[in-house]
C-alpha cells in the first residue's frame, strides 16, 4: 500500500518535473528540473529493490546535470530571473520525435513480457547485478576500467597550469645544456598556445 | 515506536550538534584570534535571534524558488547523511544494502545546492563562488568515492552497518591510515570550510551568501552545521568504528566520535590556509588522488 | 518587545564599515571589540558606520550601499563629515567611546526606540525594460540585449586558453571589505578570471591594514585579527602562520615587480613585521599585473602591495581600450555595479 503511493507520487513528480524542463525560462531551472525527473525515477527504482541502480542514477545525474549547467551559463551566462530565455526550439522536429520515442516506448512495454514474481527481500541484488553485467568478463572490464581512469588523471596532470619545466603558460621548454644555451631536446614550436588572440584586443 | 524513538533522538541530537559546532567555532576563533571571547555559547543563539529579527532583502530579479531550494536541500543532504549512520547492530533510519553510495550521491548534490545557493541571488561576487565551488567540489568528489570504496572493501560490502561490524578487531583509521585525512578534507569541502571554502569565502566577501540577509543567512549557516554533523557522524562510521566501544552505550559512544571528528574539521578550518583555485586544483589531481589511490591499493592488498 | 528582539540585542552588534579618507587609526582595531563583529557584506549589518572624509566621486555609491542594509537599520557618522542624505545619523567625535556608541544605536534599534533609516535612492531599476526578444527575453534569439539598461554578457576571446567563454563588465568597490579603502575597479571577468582592468577610483592615502587583509583573503580570519593586537615579537603569531601553510599557499612569482620582489616575499616581509622600502618606482599598471590572473590571485596581489606602491600604479592608467572592441563595453554608467 505504501509502496504503491509512493511510486504513484513519484511517476507524477518525474513527469511533472520532466514537463517543466520545456515550459521554464532559465537554462539552470531546466537543468535542474530534468534532474529531479531523473532522481524520482532513481528514487522508484528502490522501491523496485533494484538498490544500487537507483542509487547510482542520483549521483550520475547529479555530476552530470551539474557540469552540463556550468557548461551553460559560461557559454550564455543570463543571470537568474533578468533575462527570460526560451528553452525549446525547432518545433516540427521534436513534436515528430517526441510522438514518435512514446509510441515506440510504449509498444515496446505493452509487447513485452514483463516478470510479475516479487523480488525476494533480502536478496544478493548487488552481486546479481554485477554478474548479469559482467559475467565471465569481470577482468577485463576492470582493467579496461582503471586504464581509462588513470589516461584521465594523466590527461589532467598534463594539461595541469605547472608543466614539467615551469609554468604551463610558458610553454614545455625545456632548460638548455648549458647556461642560457638553446633548449635541449626536442624543438618546440614557440608560442603556439598564444597565436590566435592578439587581434581581438 | 523504535522509530519515532529514533527520529526523535535524530534530531535532538542533531540541534546539540549544531549548538556545539557553533560554541566550538566560537572557542576556536576566539583562541587564535588571541582575545577573549564573551560567552561563545550564547553569542550564536543570539545571532540567530538577530538575523531571524532582520528583514529579508532580495536583489534584483533573483531566483527565489532555488534560493529556498538551495537551504533546504543543503540541511535535508546532511540530514540523510545522519539518517545512514548505525546506532547500533542493524539499526538504522535508512536501511540500505548500499548506503556508502547514498552517501556518495548525498556528496554530488551538496556541489548543486551549493551551486544553486551562488546561482540564485542574480549577483556577480555570489555566481564566482558558485562557478569555483563546482571546480574544486567535482575531483574532491572523486578522491572520496576511491578513500569509502577502500574503506568497504574489508566489510566486502556497500552497507554502513557492514562497515561498522568489520570494524570490530581493528579500526579502519589505523588499518587504512590515509583514508581519515583525505576523507576529512572532503568535509572541509562539503561545510564550506577553511582551506576548501571555495564557495563562502572572505576574498568574495562571503561568496555564494554574500546577498543572504535575515532568516536566509540564519537558514543556511544551520544547513551548514547540519551537514557538518552528517559528515562527521558518517566519518565516525567509516573509520572510527561508529557505535562500537566499551562499557557506553553504543549511540553515545557514535556521539563522542562524531564530535571528536567536528573538533578537528573546525579547528583545521581555523588553521590551514587556503590557496587560490589553480593553485588546489593542482594539488588535488597530482597529490591528493594519487593518495587516495594508494590508499585503495593497499586496502585491496590487505583484504586479498 | 518580544524575547527573539530582546536575545538578539543581546549579540555582538554587525557593523559594516564604509571607510573614508584619513579614517581614525582606531578603525582597524574596531573588530577586536567583542562585542563589535565586523561584517563582510552590507546584508548581514545593521549598522553602517561612516569613517572619515567620503569624496563626493564616492557619494552616490555610499547611497547604494546604505540602501543595501535590511531593517532595522541606521547610520553612525564616525570623525566624519555631515553628508546630506544621513543627516538623521549618529554622529561620534574623536573624543567619544565608538564602541559604546555602536552599541547604544543597536540597542535602541532593536527596541524600537529609533526608527529605521528609510531609502535613499528610489526602490526600482535604473533604466527601463528594454528586452526586445519575442518571448520576453532581453536580446534577438537566447541572449544579449540590456534588460533594465544592463548589458547581457557575451562571450569573448579568452586570454589563456583560447577557450571563448562569456565576458562579464562590472564595477567592484570602493567599500569592498578585501580591497584597499576607496579602490574601486572596473573588471572585465570571464567566469572568474580578469581579462581587463581599469581603475574606477584610486585608494585612499594611508591605508595600513594590508596585512589583516592578505591574512583574510587566505581564510585565516582568526589569525587576521590576531595580527591587529600588533604587538612587536609576537611568537605565537608567526608560529601560526607558518603552521597554516600560508607561504605555500601563495603561488610562486605572483605578481613579481621590477625590484625583484613577488606577493610571497611580501607577504614575508609583512608577517615578520620588516618594514621594507616601499617598492621602487615602476612603470607598471594594474593592467600588467593583474590581468590573466583569477580573482583570487588578483586581491593576493592587489593586497600585497604597500600603500604607495598601489597608489602610484592605480595613477598609472592603461592605454583605453580599442573602442571597436565591443559595444558593451563603452556604455559605462550602465554596468551593474557591485559595492558588497
Amino acid at each position: 500500500m505504501m509502496t504503491s503511493i509512493l511510486f504513484y507520487a513519484l511517476s507524477a513528480l518525474a513527469i511533472w518535473s520532466g514537463w517543466r524542463v520545456f515550459r521554464v525560462d532559465s537554462m539552470i531551472r531546466a537543468t535542474f528540473a530534468l534532474m529531479v525527473s531523473f532522481i524520482a525515477v532513481g528514487a522508484i527504482a528502490l522501491l523496485l529493490s533494484a538498490d544500487y541502480i537507483g542509487v547510482a542514477t542520483v549521483f550520475m545525474m547529479a555530476v552530470e546535470m551539474m557540469v552540463m549547467g556550468l557548461f551553460m551559463i559560461m557559454f550564455m551566462m543570463n543571470p537568474a530571473g533578468l533575462n527570460p530565455m526560451q528553452m525549446v526550439h525547432q518545433y516540427r522536429f521534436s513534436i515528430g520525435a517526441g510522438v514518435a520515442s512514446f509510441v515506440g516506448l510504449s509498444v515496446a512495454v505493452l509487447t513485452t513480457a514483463l516478470p510479475v514474481s516479487p523480488l525476494p527481500p533480502g536478496g544478493e541484488t548487488l552481486r546479481d547485478l554485477g554478474t548479469e553485467l559482467l559475467g565471465n568478463s569481470m577482468l577485463i572490464f576492470e582493467t579496461a576500467g582503471v586504464t581509462l581512469l588513470a589516461t584521465m588523471v594523466g590527461a589532467v596532470v598534463l594539461s595541469s597550469a605547472s608543466g614539467r619545466f615551469g609554468s604551463g603558460s610558458q610553454g614545455a621548454q625545456p632548460p638548455g645544456l648549458t647556461e642560457g644555451g638553446a633548449p635541449a631536446g626536442r624543438k618546440v614550436d614557440a608560442g603556439s598556445g598564444h597565436s590566435h588572440h592578439g587581434g581581438g584586443h | 515506536m523504535i522509530v519515532v524513538l529514533a527520529i526523535l533522538g535524530l534530531f535532538a541530537f542533531l540541534i546539540a550538534s549544531i549548538w556545539a559546532a557553533a560554541t566550538l567555532d566560537a572557542v576556536c576563533r576566539g583562541w587564535i584570534a588571541g582575545g577573549g571571547t564573551v560567552s561563545p555559547a550564547f553569542t550564536p543563539l543570539r545571532t540567530a535571534a538577530l538575523w531571524l529579527s532582520q528583514q529579508r532583502l532580495t536583489t534584483e530579479a533573483p531566483d527565489r524558488l532555488n534560493a529556498l531550494l538551495s537551504i533546504a536541500g543543503y540541511f535535508a543532504l546532511g540530514l540523510v547523511g545522519l539518517a545512514l549512520v548505525p546506532i547500533g547492530p542493524d539499526t538504522t533510519l535508512i536501511a540500505l544494502p548500499t548506503s556508502v553510495v547514498a552517501w556518495g550521491a548525498c556528496e554530488s548534490l551538496v556541489v548543486v545546492v551549493v551551486f544553486l545557493h551562488g546561482w540564485s541571488p542574480n549577483a556577480p561576487l555570489a555566481l564566482i563562488g558558485a562557478y569555483r565551488y563546482v571546480a574544486i567540489g567535482l575531483p574532491i568528489m572523486l578522491l572520496s568515492m576511491f578513500v569509502l570504496i577502500a574503506a568497504a572493501l574489508p566489510a566486502q560490502s556497500l552497507d554502513l552497518r557492514d562497515i561498522v561490524t568489520s570494524q570490530s578487531s581493528v579500526w579502519n583509521v589505523i588499518r587504512q591510515p590515509l583514508g581519515l585525512p583525505l576523507f576529512i578534507l572532503l568535509g572541509l569541502s562539503l561545510t564550506l570550510r577553511g582551506p576548501f571554502d571555495y564557495a563562502d569565502s572572505a576574498d568574495l566577501a562571503g561568496g555564494t551568501s554574500v546577498e543572504a540577509s535575515g532568516p536566509d543567512r540564519l537558514g543556511w549557516q544551520i544547513a551548514r552545521l547540519v551537514m557538518l554533523t552528517g559528515f562527521s557522524a558518517v566519518a565516525a562510521s567509516v573509520f572510527l568504528g561508529g557505535y562500537l566501544g566499551p562499557v557506553l552505550p553504543g549511540p553515545l559512544w557514535l556521539a563522542i566520535k562524531t564530535l571528536a571528528i567536528m573538533t578537528v574539521v573546525i579547528g583545521l578550518s581555523h588553521l590551514l590556509a587556503r590557496m587560490p583555485v589553480a593553485r588546489m586544483m593542482g594539488l588535488i589531481w597530482i597529490g591528493l588522488l594519487p593518495l587516495s589511490f594508494l590508499d585503495l591499493i593497499l586496502a585491496g592488498v590487505l583484504a586479498l | 518587545m518580544s524575547w527573539i528582539s530582546r536575545l538578539a540585542a543581546r549579540a555582538p552588534v554587525p557593523v559594516f564599515i564604509a571607510q573614508g579618507e584619513s579614517a581614525p587609526d582606531a578603525l582597524a582595531r574596531l573588530a577586536l571589540n567583542p562585542a563589535i563583529h565586523v561584517v563582510d557584506s552590507p546584508r548581514a549589518a545593521c549598522i553602517l558606520l561612516i569613517s572619515g572624509r567620503i569624496p563626493s566621486a564616492l557619494a552616490d555609491c555610499l547611497n547604494r550601499l546604505h540602501d543595501q542594509l535590511p531593517h532595522p537599520r541606521a547610520t553612525v557618522l564616525w570623525q566624519s563629515h555631515a553628508m546630506e542624505p544621513f543627516s538623521n545619523a549618529v554622529e561620534v567625535d574623536a573624543s567619544d567611546d565608538i564602541a559604546n556608541a555602536l552599541s547604544a544605536t543597536f540597542a535602541d534599534l532593536l527596541a524600537g526606540d529609533r526608527p529605521s533609516e528609510a531609502d535613499i535612492l528610489p526602490d526600482a531599476p535604473p533604466n527601463e525594460w528594454r528586452g526586445i526578444g519575442p518571448h520576453g527575453q532581453g536580446g534577438k534569439g537566447m541572449m544579449g540585449g540590456t534588460p533594465y539598461g544592463r548589458p547581457m554578457a557575451k562571450t569573448d576571446d579568452d586570454i589563456r586558453d583560447g577557450l571563448s567563454l562569456d565576458a562579464y563588465t562590472a564595477d567592484f568597490g570602493p567599500f569592498l571589505p578585501m580591497f584597499p579603502a576607496g579602490l574601486a575597479l572596473t573588471l572585465t571577468l570571464q567566469g572568474d578570471m580578469i581579462q581587463a582592468v581599469t581603475v574606477a577610483h584610486p585608494p585612499f592615502e594611508g591605508d595600513t591594514a594590508a596585512r589583516e587583509r592578505l591574512l583574510r583573503l587566505l581564510g585565516l580570519s582568526a589569525l587576521a585579527l590576531r595580527s591587529l593586537h600588533g604587538q612587536k615579537g609576537d611568537g605565537t603569531f608567526r608560529r601560526l602562520v607558518r603552521l597554516s601553510r600560508a607561504r605555500a599557499a601563495i603561488p610562486a612569482d605572483l605578481g613579481r615587480l621590477p625590484d625583484g620582489s613577488d606577493v610571497r616575499s611580501r607577504f614575508d616581509a609583512m608577517v615578520t613585521g620588516l618594514q621594507t622600502a616601499p617598492a621602487s618606482d615602476t612603470d607598471m599598471t594594474l593592467g600588467d599585473l593583474l590581468v590573466g590572473l583569477e580573482w583570487h590571485e588578483a586581491l593576493l596581489v592587489i593586497n600585497s602591495l604597500d600603500n604607495a606602491t598601489l597608489r602610484g600604479v592605480c595613477a598609472r592608467m592603461d592605454a583605453p581600450p580599442d573602442s571597436t572592441n565591443d559595444a558593451t563595453h563603452a556604455d559605462h554608467d550602465m554596468h551593474a555595479e557591485h559595492m558588497g
